[in-house]
């Protein structure tokens, strides 16, 4: 197990911050931690970093204590926080070789080189970090926190910042990290769309305690919002519009049309019977859906309670 | 390289390799060539003796070198957490202690750079008269403990506020307090509550032994005790900085 957390619970300053955290992870996993602001994502981060003590509850990363083993666990994960600083005046090559050093490994020039490129940094760049924009200076981070060749990698919002070319280059990064390494992801993101993406498990903190935890696609074809709604668009009128079971259209606007497909029927049995009453579709859109209405359900306060 | 003297060794660099941290240097050669100038002019006019502008060129080195610093030390926690480099620091396996010995280094550094550039001025204004020597081995001698110690004093401020501001303000105004001596001069410090002051105040030890072997040429043997004084704030310093460096809240 990469990551095992049970009951985890912790105040600060006489306030329960934290009040019932679970959270596990195996080698090869990318797990999505999801929550509003203030749910408690970054303290629990902090935590399993070994920057902050637990009040109660079994914390273990890479089957150690993060509190009491914080230096043997820095060795082998790699973390990109949320406020990733640099220091402005260096250039990527001498930061990442400086920061290598902590790490008593000493990098090759080629090394350097090749790990940049890795992030889509252009290796040659020689300008101090101080002119990057935010997209290139998290790139830098994201090289940072690769630089020990980590088993685990806690990447806080590593997409932020950068362009949709940017962010499909980081996520073939990480998949092709845990798909080639067994790196397992923990990610801890806004954007549903990064989850969608790259996540095969998901933990969805409220209020400091988490409200589901489980593999991505068992929730979406289990949980409270099952169902996914589609945008179609279509080469000629349909035949017909009503269904028998499962599908509904919900509107229609020139060739476009929106329908909701529900959790009972099989998304093979759908397009079957939508072919089957004429529908000559030419592009399909997967809208908001399952995992945005299965976020939005269990945030709720009423949710919570 | 150990971590402490990589840590050291980044510290030292933004100081001594980036733009922005090489305009200390030029600030200090400006004001020790005004000093110096005002010295030397004065000397001339035998308004002041050269052993008495060897003993003011100490201090002011000394006042220079803890000024810095403060700056820096205030800087050390507080603005690395500001500027969110502290956490990614964190992270690594390097151990915290090892983070503020690193710094405490890299501070170290900057005293032996503004003593260095000093010793030409320190010659400029004191080679034709008596002592010059003796000033040199006293201010690395005791300059160099309350330096470092208002250094110190100022990290553990910075770990314990979390906020260079505060820590800066803070620190500042116990410097102003601890180098009154300098400011005020002689005549006020003869009441008894100012010869109580002198007496435990590192930077009197350290401006009092100057005028004592510069000016006086009294030997090493008399001034033990001032040494002490700034030997125990060094001390004292350091122990405070190692405490507040615990409070550190990410």
């Amino acid at each position: 197990m990469l990551i095992e957390i049970d009951g985890l619970e912790l105040s600060l300053h006489q306030r329960l911050i934290l009040a019932g955290v679970n959270l596990h992870m195996q080698p090869g996993d990318i797990y999505g931690l999801l929550g509003p602001n203030g749910a408690g994502k970054s303290t629990t981060m902090s935590v399993l970093n070994g920057l902050r003590q637990a009040s109660s509850g079994h914390v273990s990363v890479l089957e150690m204590d993060p509190w009491t083993q914080r230096r043997e666990v820095h060795r082998q994960i790699g973390v990109l926080p949320e406020q990733a600083g640099f220091y402005d005046w260096m250039n990527a090559q001498d930061y990442l070789r400086w920061f290598a050093e902590l790490y008593d490994r000493a990098l090759a020039v080629g090394e350097i080189q090749l790990q940049l490129a890795q992030v889509g940094l252009d290796a040659k760049n020689a300008d101090p970090i101080g002119t990057y924009s935010r997209g290139m200076k998290q790139r830098l981070g994201l090289a940072r926190a690769l630089l020990n060749r980590p088993k685990l990698l806690v990447l806080d919002e590593p997409t932020n910042g950068l362009d949709p070319r940017g962010r499909r280059e980081i996520h073939d990064v990480l998949l092709g990290l845990t798909r080639e390494s067994g790196v397992g992801v923990l990610l801890c993101t806004h954007l549903l769309d990064d989850v969608d993406r790259l996540c095969t498990r998901i933990g969805i903190l409220h209020q400091g305690k988490t409200v589901v935890e489980g593999s991505l696609s068992e929730l979406l074809a289990g949980g409270p919002a099952a169902g996914m709604r589609y945008r179609l668009r279509l080469l000629a009128p349909p035949l017909r519009t009503e269904f028998a079971h499962g599908i509904r259209v919900v509107a229609q606007e020139g060739q476009w049309w929106r329908l909701d497909i529900g959790s009972g029927t099989s998304p093979q049995d759908a397009w079957r019977e939508l072919l089957d009453a004429g529908w000559a579709v030419s592009e399909i859109h997967r809208e908001g859906g399952g995992l945005e209405d299965l976020y939005l359900n269990l945030t709720t306060t009423e949710a919570a309670a | 390289m150990t971590s402490i003297g990589l840590i050291a060794r980044k510290e030292s660099g933004e100081l001594l390799k980036s733009g922005r941290g090489l305009a200390w240097l030029l600030a200090l050669s400006v004001i020790l060539s005004v000093f110096s100038l005002l010295f030397v002019s004065n000397t001339e006019l035998s308004l002041l003796d050269n052993a008495q502008v060897v003993y003011m060129v100490m201090g002011t080195i000394t006042a220079l070198g803890a000024l810095l610093a403060v700056v820096l030390g205030s800087d050390a926690i507080a603005g690395e957490r500001e500027r969110g480099s502290l956490v990614p620091l964190l992270l690594t396996p390097v151990s915290t202690g090892d983070i503020v010995f690193g710094k405490m280094g890299g501070q170290a550094v900057a005293w032996v750079v503004t003593y260095f550039l000093s010793l030409p001025y320190l010659w400029a204004v004191g080679s034709s008269g008596q002592n010059l020597v003796e000033a040199v081995v006293y201010l690395a001698l005791l300059g160099t403990p309350v330096v470092l110690g208002f250094g110190f004093f100022s990290l553990g401020l910075s770990a314990r506020f979390g906020n260079v501001r505060a820590a800066l303000i803070t620190a500042l105004i116990a410097l102003m307090l601890l180098a009154s001596p300098l400011l005020l001069g002689p005549g006020l410090r003869q009441s008894t509550i100012g010869k109580a002051f002198d007496t435990v105040n590192p930077f009197s030890a350290a401006v009092n032994s100057f005028d004592s072997v510069v000016i006086d040429s009294q030997p090493f043997s008399m001034q033990l005790g001032r040494f002490a004084v700034t030997l125990v704030w060094l001390i004292l310093t350091l122990w405070f900085a190692g405490r507040s460096v615990r409070t550190v809240e990410i």
